[in-house]
């Protein structure tokens, strides 16, 4: 097979052949798995700091009189409570409440972009999510505009960022602080920086214009000596993101399932007055007057085995549900995951059990591994806690 | 990394190396830095019998579970218990780090598709 007559690169695609890094097609690109190994990636970003190229995620602007008023019809989230300058992680809901997608939106009013609202959205999802944000905006004065192509993005985790940073020009004090946006440059790099991140770790989201995506990456990786940043695959992307018990999109969240299912109730305000796509059975599972079809939970294996997306899971000898992220979890040497329970075949007792937290923490289940059985408890999620600077 | 003499390699990437009559099994450099860092390798018991191609082991990477296929048809007479609890010894020599010893059945017929290292090296590479 030719991955590479499939799939796009980002501008970084040299790059990652100089490092010989392992490619993989992914979400239609060609991407990264891995460098020198996906244990010292992820424990080198736990550690120090890692550097991901994550230019197939896609961009959004939003930009119009009814920017505001457009996007509170899309999201579950309250916009009106998005100052200028921060950022909210969001959903994507469909009319029926699954989800279409999850987003960060950033409010950039105080930012010179052509945009009030710069919207991140998943790179497997850009070919859904741009043409229905245009159908939604028809009855919006608002423009939906793809910049996914404009742009390169890179993020830069782990504890020493703000270190690599502030070599680059931005004093820590300067540095935009958590889950906000500046405008601002990187060794004269013009960029929009972002202190967000799918890590669970202190770091930066850095946006450009592609001409600069070379040099940057290797600006930021010339600090290694220093500040031991290393480049970063999908491989530990997903493992990191995986212990922060941060969903990913197609796994943990699909478009047959609400945000409530997919346990980001946190996220979902119970006093949006407005009303958004698939709210009447969001809002009332967020409020417990619909039950949930299914729930999300996080597990962790008590046996040795490694539970694997697609893997079926038991609880009390019955067929309940199937992981949707497993991976061994380099920082806890554990085996860890998640699993999406389907409510609809269980009994109402154990339903209410599993509802329960206080019941469904520390609870037996068992996944199907090779044929075998394999035991593995529930837990709560982050799988380890989160290191951000706030 | 030493590459013993006279090994034979599958197009799944397994080796063989006859020895006494018995045969051992394992995996080739080739295929071990394709899988990247290992962290669990699942054998079988002693005593079970494989036919040529059958499924006996599984070898997990931190990203994917791989299959592992008998080259040879015939009874697991031992099994690398080490690779048990540092199945990562595979990554450093998987040479020395065997998988399985094997009492063939059929050894001279399930060979002949097999190839010498060499022949192995250009196959894959």
């Amino acid at each position: 097979m030719d991955i590479q007559n499939q799939n796009k690169k980002t501008y970084l695609y040299d790059e990652h052949i100089k490092l010989k890094a392992k490619m993989v097609p992914f979400g239609g690109w060609i991407m990264p798995v891995q460098y020198e190994g996906i244990i010292k990636e992820h424990n080198a970003t736990r550690e120090f700091a890692g550097l991901f190229d994550v230019s197939h995620m896609g961009e959004v602007y939003i930009k119009g009189k009814d920017s505001l008023d457009y996007l509170q019809s899309i999201v579950p989230q309250n916009i009106k409570e998005l100052k200028e300058g921060c950022a909210m992680y969001c959903q994507l809901p469909n009319k029926e409440g699954g989800l279409i997608d999850d987003l960060i939106i950033y409010n950039v009013k105080n930012i010179e972009i052509e945009a009030d609202y710069f919207i991140v959205i998943n790179a497997s999802r850009i070919d859904v999510d741009i043409p229905f944000m245009k159908e939604e905006s028809k009855k919006f004065e608002v423009e939906v505009i793809n910049k996914s192509d404009d742009f390169s993005m890179l993020a830069l985790q782990g504890p020493n960022s703000k270190l690599i940073i502030k070599q680059l020009g931005v004093e820590l004090d300067e540095q935009p602080k958590f889950f906000t946006i500046k405008e601002t440059e990187l060794d004269k790099i013009p960029v929009l920086l972002t202190r967000t991140g799918y890590t669970g770790e202190d770091g930066f989201e850095i946006v450009f214009e592609n001409k600069y995506a070379e040099e940057l990456w290797n600006k930021i990786l010339s600090y290694h000596k220093e500040y031991g940043v290393v480049p970063v695959g999908l491989g530990a992307r997903d493992t990191l993101r995986l212990e922060a018990g941060l969903p990913l999109y197609g796994h943990e969240l699909n478009e047959k399932t609400t945000p409530i299912e997919s346990s980001l109730g946190f996220f979902v305000p119970k006093d949006k007055n407005e009303e958004y796509n698939g709210k009447s059975l969001i809002l009332a599972q967020k409020l417990k007057q619909k039950p949930l079809r299914k729930k999300l939970f996080a597990f962790v294996m008590e046996d040795r085995q490694i539970a694997r997306n697609d893997y079926e899971v038991y609880i009390d000898g019955k067929k309940a549900g199937y992981v949707t992220s497993g991976a061994p979890s380099p920082t806890l040497g554990k085996n860890i995951g998640f699993c999406m329970i389907d409510f609809e075949n269980l009994t109402p007792s154990l339903v209410t059990r599993l509802n329960n937290p206080q019941e469904s923490l520390g609870m037996n289940i068992q996944v199907m591994v090779r044929n075998k059985l394999c035991n593995a408890k529930l837990t709560k999620k982050p799988f380890v806690k989160k290191n951000y600077e706030k | 990394m030493n590459i013993p003499e006279g090994i034979l390699c599958s197009k799944t990437h397994e080796w063989v190396l006859e020895g006494d009559g018995n045969v051992t099994v394992g995996l080739t450099d080739w295929a071990v830095e394709q899988l990247g860092d290992v962290v669990f390798i699942e054998l079988p018991e002693v005593g079970s019998n494989y036919s040529k191609d059958e499924v006996f082991a599984t070898i997990e990477s931190v990203k994917a579970a791989s299959e592992i296929y008998m080259p040879i048809s015939g009874e697991i007479i031992e099994v690398n218990e080490q690779l048990i609890n540092s199945p990562e010894l595979i990554n450093e020599d998987s040479y020395a780090a065997w998988l399985v010893k094997v009492k063939p059945s059929n050894f001279q017929e399930d060979t002949e598709g097999l190839m010498e290292y060499d022949d192995y090296k250009d196959e894959v590479q």
